[in-house]
């Protein structure tokens, strides 16, 4: 069955999502949602029977591991690639207050 | 009708893996340096796929069957999307449709009576990391960034969901205390809410007036046992307060703070959709065949309750003892090792339940760390037993064997301890010398002039104390009246 967002749920939606949306951008959002909705409608038409939700032994894998720790050799390298870092700690945005 | 107390417990509890859920790194983080036991995988880096730690399955699973649940065959992982960043994911996975362990229940005991708590659901996820607020005390309020260690990011939680079946902020305590028990009789987490590795959030409601569920507040933040009976006792009293004004409770979360003894508003309380749950698809479903559940099932130790009975049917101790010495399951084995060394069952639970525990305390140490082994209790326990040494001499010898590792017998030699009771020609020889060491009190007797007694018992006081209270009170009595005429 087609879905489609009006303009609460797309505001409801960048409220879960943690997006600042100006007035003005409400409607373009809106619709390029509308877009990939119709798309998985499309896709939705396709006849799946008998194909499970997921295909997660697509390859042989080992689905756990023994638990026995192993150093990672590297860590310097996440200093190096982190946006920010300071002392031993990364560094991030301070966090919006929350309500 | 009054209002009923309504209260279900979201506990979560560290598991005693070696290595993190999905990764290899370390799962040690206290003590640690920020940001040492991190790899790509718990850094979330691009391109990297997690992996199920096989050991975090064992442990939830034992969990899940000490709490009666079914363990599923079959039980999948998700996404829960939250926009903090302790979780360099921006999503924490964790299980939510189909989780590990279900339906159990754990038994309580409050004020004598036993009260069954049904658990909904165990589930696996991962821990997130710690925030560091750069401001003056710590907070985040006034803060101008954040810092991260993520080394916690990534060890494996159980999360034990009961039913709402609790009613009152005791019963809540007890419920915590038991599966605190439990998973450390499992060797499934250490369970110290101290040091965050067993978390309690709270949700609690109060009935409507015609009996039907009330709007449910969750509380956070409880780093105690009795900061969790803290916080209900306080939230009961704030909803009361509301609904008695004519005031309606608002679905949220709060924050109880401690130093203040109030709980505050955090948040809105989120629902499912806040969270935008989605399957995680990088990781395969935990599939757990029925001879790996029967192979967690014979793993199993006794459990405490079990043990309460077993305790309660071989030695015959009272329901208060069996309390003590089964709350740590260390404390129990050390008491049945006293009893197969040759101890009596009853002075041995009352030697551990008052006088090792207090030596224990004195020392800051756990039974494990205990220098007197079951073999060397035993031995001092059966010669007080027998009359060979008193209580007092008893508690000394405990002492010098606890805090300089002695074995009985040089313990012995270091007090000076005489072996035996003293009596006959000894005890009359000792008598006689005290008597000749308070030749006033001795003529004040002779003279009948002792009318209340109190001088004969000075000199019995003497006599014991130099004998270590190793004479009968009787026969030194005895020779004493002989040697005054009195």
């Amino acid at each position: 069955m087609k879905m489609t967002v009006d303009r609460d749920i797309t505001l409801k939606m960048a409220k879960a999502a943690q997006l600042r949306v100006e007035p003005e951008q409400v409607e373009k959002m809106m619709n390029s949602i509308n877009d990939i909705l119709d798309f998985c409608a499309l896709v939705g038409d396709l006849d799946c029977s008998g194909v499970p939700d997921f295909m997660w032994r697509m390859r042989k894998l080992p689905s756990r591991r023994p638990d026995v720790p192993k150093d990672w050799p590297d860590r310097e390298i996440f200093e190096s690639k982190a946006p920010t870092f300071e002392g031993e700690f990364f560094k991030t945005p301070r966090i919006m207050a929350e309500g | 009708m009054a209002r009923q107390i309504v209260i279900g417990l979201e506990v979560h509890l560290q598991l005693l893996t070696k290595t993190k859920l999905f990764c290899s790194c370390s799962a040690e983080y206290i003590g640690h340096t920020p940001n040492s036991n991190v790899c790509p995988i718990c850094l979330a880096v691009p391109g990297t796929l997690p992996l199920l730690n096989d050991g975090a399955v064992a442990l939830a699973s034992r969990l899940g069957l000490g709490l009666h649940c079914t363990i599923q065959n079959y039980s999948t992982f998700g996404r829960k999307n939250y926009f903090y960043a302790d979780l360099a994911k921006a999503y924490q996975i964790t299980q939510y449709e189909l989780p590990v362990a279900t339906k159990g229940y754990l038994d309580i005991e409050l004020g004598g009576a036993s009260k069954r708590v049904r658990i909904h659901h165990l589930h696996l996820e991962e821990d997130a990391g710690k925030l560091v607020h750069p401001t003056a005390d710590g907070r985040l309020t006034g803060a101008a960034y954040s810092l991260v260690d993520y080394n916690r990011g990534g060890v494996p939680l159980s999360e034990v969901v009961s039913e709402p079946d609790m009613s009152s902020p005791a019963e809540a305590k007890e419920y915590v205390m038991r599966l605190r028990q439990l998973a450390r009789y499992l060797d499934v987490s250490d369970g110290e809410m101290e040091s965050g590795s067993l978390r309690v959030d709270a949700n609690i409601s109060l009935t409507n007036a015609d009996g039907t569920l009330g709007t449910r507040v969750e509380i956070k933040n409880m780093n105690s046992l009795k900061a969790l009976e803290r916080a209900l006792e306080y939230e009961i009293s704030r909803q009361n307060k509301v609904l008695d004004s004519g005031g309606r409770i608002v679905q949220e979360t709060r924050l109880w703070d401690d130093a203040e003894g109030v709980t505050r508003s955090m948040r809105n309380k989120e629902t499912a959709s806040d969270y935008r749950y989605y399957p995680e698809m990088d990781l395969a479903p935990i599939v757990i065949s029925d001879s790996e559940i029967e192979g967690y099932r014979q793993s199993m130790p006794e459990l405490p309750q079990e043990k309460r009975l077993r305790f309660a049917q071989s030695f015959g101790l009272s329901g208060e003892e069996i309390a003590i010495l089964t709350e740590q399951k260390a404390l129990a084995d050390y008491y049945e090792a006293t009893v197969s060394a040759g101890a009596p069952t009853a002075r041995a639970a009352n030697w551990i339940r008052m006088e090792v525990l207090r030596v224990l305390n004195e020392l800051g140490q756990d039974i494990s760390e205990f220098r007197v082994k079951p073999d060397a209790l035993a031995g001092l326990v059966k010669k007080i037993e027998q009359g060979d040494i008193s209580s007092t001499i008893g508690k000394d010898l405990l002492d010098l064997m606890a805090r300089e590792d002695l074995t009985l017998d040089e313990a012995v030699k270091r007090l000076g301890a005489p072996q035996g009771r003293l009596s006959g020609d000894a005890l009359r020889e000792l008598a006689s010398r005290i008597v000749s060491s308070q030749p006033d009190v001795a003529e004040t007797i002779k003279n009948g002039l002792d009318k209340k007694g109190g001088k004969i018992k000075f000199l019995q006081g003497l006599v014991m104390k130099e004998a270590r209270g190793q004479a009968d009170p009787n026969e030194v009595a005895g020779c004493l009246s002989e040697l005054l005429g009195s």
